[in-house]
């Protein structure tokens, strides 16, 4: 069953420079696409549209079966949770425990499923240490941890991470990355945006956006397959993934070291 | 030496009175001969404080700091009241991480001239040397006439690195230039560090958490951890070492794959490769 | 740079602490309230001695109440001097004359000179100010060789001392009050409060929530706004812009330099913010739950009981004496 349908979506800020044309995307339940393109690509526009925080010149957008629109787009949201970027931009609370209550304030949760909620989910990010805590004493990574905290708790269907990762340090964003995993693997639907195949590579699909456009839509490992499409995207590929080309272009038949590359490729 | 510390210790006193050591006993050379040197360690190891020792924005808590021939310590401005330490951050220019911290002129034309202007340059000179930079750091003429709050995050920092350009520093020093560009950015900012470092001479000093571009770019390396300065030398020196996961470093990718490669195909391979090209001839070569 | 605490709060156990923060800030009304009843200095000493007796029972230290006056130091002796000065009413307590000649106004002057280029040496600035300030008006009393100017003579009456003395007593227990709140109140708290006590502005379409609201959320951003500032001033410095040693018109075009970007940062910021928020479910006007309530104890009703009868005390001492 398709948690997302995306048809014909197109956007634009100005009149003649679209961000965004005829988009078009499914997401299944339960599964991690990431949206990979570089900066300006409309890849952050895109997460925007989906939780209705900017409205589509043209398209539709379905969410659990119910349409996008104005009078939707408060249910839709209580469906999806969002990382943002920058972790000082969302952090709402005074507290550690005060932003993980944020999200459940504004739905209306009892006081006393509120405080198990931010223990449990607190406790789920490591950072149940830290409750009382302000965001002046966390590091960048941590108010990342407390972002997804906060919407874990409000148990939504879909989470994106809108390039998440992208301010933190190699440390903090290996953390992350293991709790995105760990997320999906417990069902909830995922959607990453980034511009690092690295990260991409660890979905189950891949959409790569270029330009606003849909260069490419598939499973992962179609995706990694897909030399020219991968060589027209602007995109960084992963060194792997170059040496295995280039192994491929001088005809060298050693089925071995290809699996070996693939393998690394994967990041298995 | 342009730049010398000295048993240089810097130290917070917080609000609730705690103290914290960002800086630790740091002793170093840096020379203004067209060095190209990358500045690594975890966050909070101390890299920003250490760079903004070097051009007097912060005094040592003890120790000195020598900068071409100016003495900075913790007390200086009692000792000498007519010391100007203004001065010297047109020797040693410093591009903060976000360009937004530094753009805040009309147009990017008066913004780049800000600096210059500053140190005593005259108006018509620092238009001349605008209209030479913003092509130095690969943007054309009209973007002079532009707002520098309408530009791409990758085009805001080429000005903010040109406003401190046209200052004609001998030393650059940027905190971590590349964050938050993809990687096609990344590389072209990077080309750009290393045309002002071959074709100006300049020295070239760069905080990052990029371990591909210490191996790639870097003649020297610096590395910190908890305030320290660990290791100071040749980046492939330090990727050979076995200590890199006590400073919670990674290998570069390159080298990565190459450690790889050697323990699945069960070979050795002596000299580490630079590249892919150089990766790709030695694997052509064991197969 | 790292640790900026928000507010005065410190943590504690007393009473104080226990108590809600609507309470205290109704008692604090009412008690302030007493202090304008009360009109009479030895009635507004009694009040000063039962807030001390309070202070200590509460577990403050005297020695943070009197850094909450110390930005109130140059009023109050501002007002004390004038009160003491021009009151003219009650017998005549003590009286000096002052003669003024060339040669005595010139030492004052050089006087006055030493004083402030000497002053940043002190410790005790106020005092050493005081010592400068009596030695002045010896001068003037005592010596005056040279061309005679004129003379002026200053009259002290007993109710000028008590009035002085009163206005000084009643300001000290005002800012002593407040401070005891902001110490013994979290920000968080204490915004809690308020929105509970303006509660009653919804007749006139003020939303307390929301009052409350935006003063939480300035209070989360107000350490990441002086971090924010510190940078950009370091950038800048960078940059020549030199906010030590520069000159006067400089300063202009220093302040832009930093509040440009302060204001760019902060409008982007309020941007993405209201989207986060909007993203967790926020939506202005509509009904939210709390994680945090307040709970009123008897210690409350106590306070409050203690803090009407007060009240109504002060009237009956002035009404009937």
């Amino acid at each position: 069953m398709n948690i997302i349908e995306i048809k014909d979506l197109s956007f634009s800020y100005l009149e003649d420079k679209p961000v965004l044309s005829n988009v078009n995307l499914e997401i299944k339940k339960g599964e991690w696409v990431s949206i990979l393109g570089h900066n300006g690509s409309g890849k952050s526009t895109l997460s925007k549209l989906i939780i209705g925080l900017l409205k589509a010149d043209k398209g539709e957008i379905v969410v659990d079966g119910l349409t996008l629109d104005e009078e939707t787009v408060y249910e839709v949201r209580r469906k999806i949770g969002i990382v943002f970027q920058n972790p000082d931009n969302q952090f709402v609370g005074v507290t550690v425990e005060d932003d993980i209550a944020f999200g459940m304030e504004n739905l209306c949760f009892e006081r006393e499923e509120m405080i198990k909620r931010i223990d449990e989910y607190a406790t789920k990010v490591n950072m149940q240490d830290y409750l009382k805590k302000e965001p002046h004493n966390l590091s960048g990574g941590q108010k990342q941890r407390v972002a997804i905290a906060g919407i874990l708790a409000m148990n939504t269907d879909i989470i994106i991470f809108d390039e998440a990762t992208s301010m933190l340090d190699p440390k903090g964003r290996d953390k992350i990355m293991e709790y995105i995993k760990e997320i999906n693997n417990e069902g909830v639907t995922v959607i990453t945006i980034t511009h690092d195949m690295k990260e991409a590579v660890h979905s189950d699909k891949i959409l790569i956006l270029k330009e606003g456009e849909v260069l490419a839509f598939g499973k992962t490992n179609d995706i990694l397959n897909d030399k020219d499409t991968l060589n027209s995207s602007n995109l960084e590929l992963l060194l792997p993934l170059k040496l295995l080309y280039k192994i491929e272009e001088a005809n060298i038949n050693n089925q071995e070291i290809k699996d070996i590359l693939w393998q690394l490729s994967l990041n298995e | 030496m342009a730049i010398k510390f000295e048993r240089v210790n810097f130290e917070y006193i917080s609000a609730d009175g705690s103290s914290f050591k960002a800086l630790k006993d740091i002793n170093l050379e840096i020379s203004d001969k067209g060095e190209f040197i990358t500045l690594i360690g975890e966050t909070g190891s101390g890299k920003s404080t250490l760079v903004q020792h070097m051009n007097a924005l912060v005094k040592p808590s003890s120790g000195e700091v020598t900068v071409y021939g100016i003495k900075i310590y913790n007390d200086i401005k009692k000792k000498d009241r007519n010391v100007k330490l203004n001065p010297l951050r047109q020797k040693v220019g410093l591009v903060f991480q976000f360009p937004e911290y530094q753009l805040f002129e009309e147009t990017v034309l008066k913004d780049i001239i800000f600096g210059p202007k500053n140190f005593g340059v005259k108006e018509a000179e620092a238009i001349e040397r605008a209209k030479e930079i913003i092509k130095l750091v690969g943007l054309d003429e009209s973007y002079l006439k532009r707002s520098p709050f309408n530009l791409s995050g990758g085009e805001k920092k080429r000005v903010s690195i040109a406003g401190i350009l046209a200052m004609e520093p001998d030393i650059l020093v940027l905190d971590e230039p590349t964050s938050g560009l993809d990687p096609k950015g990344r590389d072209a900012l990077l080309e750009l560090f290393t045309s002002i470092h071959n074709e100006l001479d300049k020295t070239v000093i760069i905080i990052t958490h990029d371990m591909n571009t210490v191996y790639k770019y870097a003649s020297r390396v610096l590395v910190m951890s908890e305030g320290e300065l660990v290791f100071d030398g040749d980046p492939l020196k330090l990727f050979t070492k076995k200590n890199l996961i006590d400073w919670n470093l990674d290998l570069p990718e390159i080298i990565q794959i190459t450690r790889q490669l050697e323990d699945k195909l069960n070979i050795k391979i002596n000299k580490l490769p630079r590249n892919v090209d150089e990766l790709f001839n030695i694997v052509k070569g064991v197969l | 740079m790292k640790n900026i605490i928000i507010g005065q709060y410190i943590p504690g156990l007393s009473f104080l602490y226990k108590m809600d923060p609507r309470s205290k800030l109704i008692a604090l009304m009412l008690l302030m309230v007493s202090t304008f009843i009360l009109q009479n200095v030895f009635h507004i000493l009694v009040m000063l001695s039962l807030v001390l007796i309070m202070l200590k029972i509460g577990g403050i230290e005297i020695g943070r109440i009197a850094r909450g006056l110390r930005p109130i130091m140059i009023l109050l002796i501002f007002t004390f001097t004038f009160q003491i000065l021009f009151v003219k009413t009650g017998s005549l307590l003590y009286e000096l004359q002052l003669d003024f000649s060339v040669y005595n106004i010139l030492i004052a002057v050089g006087l006055f000179i030493v004083f402030l280029f000497t002053r940043k040496f002190m410790r005790f600035r106020l005092l050493y100010f005081l010592v400068i300030a009596a030695a002045i008006m010896t001068l003037f009393s005592l010596y005056s060789p040279g061309l005679y100017l004129g003379t002026r003579n200053i009259q002290i009456h007993t109710d000028g001392v008590s009035g002085a003395f009163f206005i000084m007593i009643r300001l000290i227990i005002i800012v002593t009050l407040s401070t005891v709140l902001t110490l013994t109140t979290k920000p968080t708290d204490l915004t809690l409060g308020l929105e509970q006590l303006l509660k009653p502005l919804s007749i006139i379409r003020i939303s307390s929530e929301e009052i409350a609201l935006i003063i939480s959320i300035s209070l989360r951003y107000i350490p990441t706004l002086l971090d924010e500032a510190n940078k950009i001033m370091l950038a800048q410095a960078s940059r020549g812009v030199d906010f030590n040693e520069g000159k006067l018109k400089d300063k202009v075009m220093q302040i832009i330099s930093l509040l440009v970007p302060m204001f760019i940062i902060s409008f982007k910021r309020s941007d993405e913010l209201a989207n986060a928020m909007e993203a967790r479910n926020f939506v202005p006007g509509e009904r939210r739950t709390r994680l945090h309530v307040l709970l009123w104890s008897r210690i409350d009703t106590i306070v409050i009981i203690v803090s009407a009868l007060f009240v109504a005390g002060s009237i009956w001492v002035v009404v009937v004496w």
